[in-house]
């Protein structure tokens, strides 16, 4: 470990650059947290579809209204991110199929594109413009919808994977980071969408699916926490900001604690008393500590200087 | 021909000669620079010494950041530099985050990427990068490392220390270093802490990030 050295060499930069550290800021923070909310409800519809499909007349509008919107706020951070914004249609025009980002954008687009239809489709049949087929319609483009929910959940992992520069960020982990941060809100939020429209029965499969998204995430995380820094050297020096007196510790633990460790007690009071406040407060953290937790996972591998 | 730069640290005295040449070839903006040269101070008073190590772009064979770019503004040419394209470029950062050698920033004034192209609209003209014709002391060789005959393949051929930075990150950077220690080339090898800068309070453009 070259830092053992530094003791001996008491090495210390007296001259350097200091580059701007955060790209990367809460602008994709809020990317990576609507898209979770927006991929999630899909994958909470086809589920409630696959389940239990009478009650999806409750929440069919108003997840996918919800989906809609959330897609379109990622979208917006996106493009508010970028330095050229008005450049964006560079993507569509001379795209790069080896970067993530272009995938990504491509496959978002298309995705959005679907649940636009699927907007139309209940608009019109909340003006009777349409009959009944308008539901099966709408389930049948759901899965699709899922199909490709898949993959646009998983390539903001590919970006951080290609980000070679941030050791941190390992594919395996992160796209099953992207798929539990998309149960675990998604889960979340059709709780609060559905309310009293949802069944006990229904309300518990929810319930448990949120549960058992905080459970494996805070797993990883704490594997990543506790074992990360025995196989790289890189990966101890970012983990160092959150550990100790780091200066994101205090904030990865709010993280920890809001998003998945209150919620699995919440969950497992609300599976003893079937209070629906509790799980109500329960999906509430969820969606609040996620995003605290994803932007303390974003911000500290820009910390550590590259030179 | 796949163009290559080598730095002899043992000939570099940290004059910035380079850092200055490239500024002024390149109107690079104030706040940014495309070459610098890192000083870490070594050892304990009296026994101290100033290491200086120019750091630029690595034209890396495998290239990160032409690789996560989204709309080719980074790009490959036949010589091998790793080039950009600042009117396509969409400002979207993947670069920066994806380069080890944190050897691209935004430029301030166009609010795009930008790094060492090793002077590539130089070389176009049959001329050497700037930097090396600046450096007082010919510590900076550049040339073609397909040709065994060029200074810079004998150079690597003549030593038996040459390094590139991070190789754990397969990158395959066209950059090399002849002389260097791991305080050189490695950034967990020197601590950075307040107070020891010798130029302080460094002020910078803005960016329009969001932190």
């Amino acid at each position: 470990m070259v830092q053992e050295t530094l003791a001996a060499t008491h090495a210390v930069v007296t001259l350097d650059v200091a580059l701007p550290d955060i790209f990367w800021g809460w602008f994709v923070t809020m990317n990576m947290w609507a898209k979770s909310i927006g991929t999630g409800l899909v994958f909470m519809l086809f589920l409630l579809l696959r389940k239990n499909s009478d009650e999806m007349s409750g929440v069919r509008t108003s997840a996918i209204t919800v989906s809609f919107i959330m897609m379109n706020v990622f979208l917006l951070f996106t493009l508010a991110d970028l330095h050229q914004p008005f450049r964006m249609w560079h993507i569509f025009f001379y795209p790069h199929w080896t970067s993530a980002i272009t995938v990504g954008a491509w496959m978002a687009t298309v995705f959005v594109a679907l649940e636009s239809i699927m907007m139309v489709m209940m608009i019109r049949k909340e003006k009777c413009l349409l009959t009944s087929n308008a539901n099966a319609s709408f389930d049948k483009l759901l899965f699709w919808v899922t199909l490709l929910a898949i993959p646009v959940t998983l390539y903001t992992a590919g970006i951080m994977a290609e980000a070679t520069a941030r050791e941190l960020w390992q594919m395996p982990t992160e796209s099953v980071q992207m798929i539990l941060a998309a149960t675990l809100s998604g889960s979340a939020a059709i709780l609060l969408l559905g309310g009293s429209k949802l069944s006990d029965e229904t309300k518990n499969f929810f319930a448990s699916i949120l549960g058992l998204s905080a459970l494996l995430a805070f797993i990883i995380y704490m594997s990543e926490y506790i074992f990360g820094a025995m196989k790289s050297e890189e990966t101890a020096a970012i983990l160092a900001y959150i550990k100790g007196d780091g200066a994101y510790a205090t904030m990865f633990w709010i993280g920890e604690w809001v998003a998945y460790i209150l919620p699995m007690i919440l969950i497992a009071l609300y599976r003893v008393s079937r209070s629906n406040s509790i799980l109500t407060l329960a999906a509430i953290l969820a969606i609040a500590g996620l995003w605290i937790v994803k932007h303390v996972w974003l911000v500290i591998p820009q910390l550590l200087s590259l030179s | 021909m796949q163009l290559g730069f080598l730095v002899d640290l043992h000939l570099c005295m940290g004059c910035k000669g380079c850092e200055i040449a490239c500024k002024v070839e390149n109107e690079v903006p104030l706040s940014t620079w495309r070459l610098r040269v890192k000083y870490v101070d070594v050892g304990t008073f009296p026994e101290t010494k100033r290491t200086f190590t120019p750091l630029r772009c690595n034209h890396c064979e495998n290239a990160p950041c032409e690789r996560i770019c989204p709309v080719s503004a980074l790009h490959y040419i036949e010589n091998g530099i790793v080039n950009i394209d600042k009117e396509r470029c969409i400002g979207c950062a993947g670069c920066v985050m994806a380069c080890p050698y944190g050897a691209i920033y935004i430029d301030p004034e166009t609010q795009t990427a930008d790094k060492c192209t090793y002077c590539a609209h130089r070389i176009a003209s049959s001329m050497m990068p700037a930097c090396v014709v600046a450096c007082p002391v010919g510590a900076n060789i550049f040339g073609d490392l397909e040709d065994p005959t060029s200074n810079i393949s004998k150079y690597i051929q003549r030593h038996t220390d040459v390094q590139v930075r991070k190789p754990e990150k397969g990158t395959n950077p066209h950059h090399f270093y002849v002389g260097a220690s791991q305080v050189h080339l490695n950034p967990l090898a020197s601590k950075r802490e307040e107070g020891y800068d010798l130029f302080n309070k460094l002020t910078h453009l803005p960016l329009g990030g969001h932190h």
